[in-house]
């Protein structure tokens, strides 16, 4: 703020364009309610090795102290010293035995999402059942699969890829998606000719067998694979819609204003039209996110994803699909799937309502 | 609008050849071959003869480099319509085609009929009780439909039905003793095998669909001459069904046209779940069996039935909606 604007009376300051927008979003109260979800979701998966786990989140041990709950993000963040000292991923009794001074916080629940835990490794926990025997109980609290591993750990542990396969593969398409519409918009001619034959394209391709045979290219594919090739075959609604908004937006006065004072043509695109053209924008990317996760679980359940270990929700459900009758299979990874996707879905409406007060496209 | 009509169709022909040549490229570029996948299917522990594998390779084209096998392939297709024969199956694509398009068409023909009927008297319901408590509890209702994934419903059903009250069968389109049934037996049958499948496809779209016609309604019932019609005394429901319905069918006859590719194409994930022998199962097989004819077979029919149906929701939105026009 400068002295000119601070000494001006100001009666009620005039609401931004994004601050009426969160207005309008925050009257729906089940898209507030899909919001505060999708956070609760956020924290659970940055402290899924927390809530369940048979590392430590912290501990002392040899007068050090380490947090080995780290190396479910990452196997490489393990210390070092514990591989050397032979745990051999069982902590509780080998920190007591090697080293009776240490002392470790644990995680909420002692389960792990790739292996089995075996008897006498916890204090009072037997070691877990597996196959038709895996009903939930107070150990397994969402029971266990065929091979005993436990299920909660599994579906916290998953919610990690879900969340990251909404964002990483819809910021891709976001990137893409913007990036070509706004081209085809603001320049029109041929430009937007060519951008808007490659969309067309892109668009009667079938999605499926693009995505299938790029996997199988990849021969060793990784979740971020997945993520990658998602983005790139699912951001052609957002480019129409960012092209609508661009060949709308140009026009406008505060545009032809820029080009007046000789603003040039790349930061009139990006600092000028984008930001009054991406709160449309956001509808199509949230839309994307739930259809991102529909696309990866879909597929893991089909088998074509990333190969074992790999802590999906849909490869979950898969294992429900040869055994019918362990309905914890199918219920709990089932539900999560389903409400990650209504989420997303009752954001994206909500979004759609609150930056359209005309509603006018509202079922489209 | 003839011109306009040339224009989308070359235009169109223009993008199959990108698509097709795409599609081709990619797969030819996946590792492994049909030759390798079909010896892998039946005896994985016999070696390829060296010399058995190369004569296999020549007399499925593949010794050649892909941008030729592409244009022989596209040769073959312009002058001759064919699609080349199947590897696996050892038949020509097209009869494949026509074989699995049967149990896909009765699968989505059936839903999209039910998901059009339904889907009116709801869409109505749900714009004369609008904002009522039990409108609200119905369109949350069908909202949640909407955001639940098929394949989840699908195993779900699956439990229930097929295995606590086991009313309904696990997979498949018939049933063993198929043959020895009577006619209507036969149809039985199949119906028997549909419930699930068509089930798990209709949701979906009936909540898509009722959404699509409430949202369409609410805005046709605020104009000016619904309040003529309810101010001159015209039947409320009159008002509903006569004046507004008929309005919300234009947006309604051009989905129909995007339809059209979903039709034939049908679900993979829903096909294989069921063992339902339909396009979309045939389309994740020959992926996994490498066989490039059955592929472009379908990719090509795919994509053309994709471009067809938006061009076709065009021109029925100039035909019904006067308003627009290309000329």
């Amino acid at each position: 703020m400068t002295a000119a604007s601070d000494s001006t009376p100001v009666v009620s300051p005039p609401r931004g364009y994004w601050s009426e927008v969160w207005r309008q979003f925050r009257k729906r109260r089940l898209a507030l309610i899909a919001l505060i979800y999708i956070v609760f979701l956020s924290g659970v998966a940055l402290c899924a090795p927390m809530i369940a786990g048979t590392r430590p989140i912290v501990c002392k041990y040899k007068g050090q102290i380490y947090f080995p709950c780290l190396a479910y993000f990452n196997p490489r963040w393990e210390p070092g010293i514990f591989l050397k000292d032979k745990f051999r991923q069982v902590y509780p009794k080998n920190l007591k035995k090697k080293d009776p001074e240490s002392w470790a916080v644990w995680p909420l629940v002692y389960q792990d999402p790739f292996r089995r835990i075996k008897k006498d490794e916890w204090p009072g926990q037997p070691e877990n059942k597996f196959g038709m025997e895996g009903v939930p109980d107070k150990h397994n609290l969402m029971g266990t699969d065929q091979q005993g591993w436990d299920v909660f750990a599994q579906l916290v542990h998953g919610t990690t890829v879900a969340l990251l396969v909404g964002f990483v593969s819809m910021g891709l398409a976001g990137l893409i998606g913007i990036t070509v519409g706004a081209l085809g918009g603001y320049f029109g001619g041929w430009v937007d000719m060519l951008t808007s034959r490659i969309t067309e394209v892109v668009m009667c391709i079938p999605t499926l067998i693009l995505i299938l045979a790029m996997i199988a290219i990849l021969e060793k594919t990784t979740i971020w694979h997945m993520m990658v090739i998602i983005g790139i075959t699912s951001w052609t609604s957002i480019a129409r819609l960012t092209r609508a908004e661009f060949l709308k937006l140009r026009e406008s006065e505060f545009v032809t204003a820029a080009r007046a004072i000789g603003v040039g043509e790349i930061r009139i695109m990006y600092r000028y039209i984008l930001p009054n053209a991406l709160a449309p924008i956001l509808v199509p990317i949230t839309f994307g996110i739930a259809s991102a996760i529909l696309i990866e679980s879909g597929l893991s359940f089909l088998g074509v994803g990333p190969p074992p270990p790999n802590p999906s929700w849909g490869t979950l459900l898969n294992s429900g699909r040869t055994n019918l009758q362990m309905w914890w299979l199918i219920l709990f990874p089932g539900m999560a799937i389903f409400l990650a996707v209504l989420a997303y879905n009752l954001i994206g409406e909500g979004l759609q309502e609150a930056t359209d007060p005309r509603l006018k496209e509202a079922g489209r | 609008m003839f011109d306009y009509l040339v224009r989308r169709m070359l235009i169109g022909a223009v993008t199959l050849l990108f698509i097709t040549f795409l599609i081709y490229a990619l797969i030819r570029q996946m590792p492994g071959d049909p030759v390798v996948a079909l010896q892998a299917e039946q005896d994985p522990s016999r070696k390829v003869d060296p010399a058995d594998y190369q004569r296999m390779r020549v007399s499925y084209g593949l010794d050649k480099p892909w941008p030729i096998g592409y244009a022989q392939w596209l040769g073959k297709l312009t002058t001759t319509l064919d699609l080349g024969r199947s590897f696996t199956h050892k038949k020509p694509v097209w009869a494949l085609i026509r074989e699995r398009a049967g149990p896909t068409l009765l699968l989505s023909l059936t839903s999209l009929f039910l998901g059009y009927v339904l889907s009116g008297p709801l869409g109505l319901y749900s714009v004369v009780r609008a904002n009522k408590p039990d409108e609200r509890v119905v369109s949350t209702l069908l909202y949640m439909l909407y955001s639940l994934p098929s394949f989840v419903a699908a195993l779900g059903l699956l439990y229930v039905f097929y295995q606590r009250l086991e009313w309904l069968p696990l997979r498949g389109i018939v049933s063993d003793n198929y043959e020895s049934l009577s006619w209507w037996g036969r149809v039985g049958d199949i119906a028997y095998h549909m419930v699930l499948p068509v089930t798990c496809y209709t949701y979906g779209g009936l909540a898509y669909y009722s959404r699509f016609i409430r949202a369409n309604m609410m805005e046709v019932v605020r104009q000016d001459y619904i309040r003529t019609a309810r101010a001159k005394g015209v039947h409320p429901l009159k008002v509903i069904v006569v004046h507004s319905f008929r309005n919300t069918m234009i947006p309604m006859v051009t989905q129909l046209g995007l339809t059209l590719p979903t039709l034939l194409s049908g679900s993979v994930i829903l096909e294989q779940i069921f063992t339902w022998p339909g396009m979309g199962r045939l389309f994740f097989e020959s992926i996994g069996t490498r066989d490039y004819p059955v592929i472009m077979g379908l990719t090509l029919i795919f994509s053309l039935l994709t471009l067809a149906g938006q061009l076709l929701a065009d021109v029925l939105y100039a035909l019904v909606d006067p308003r627009v026009s290309y000329s």
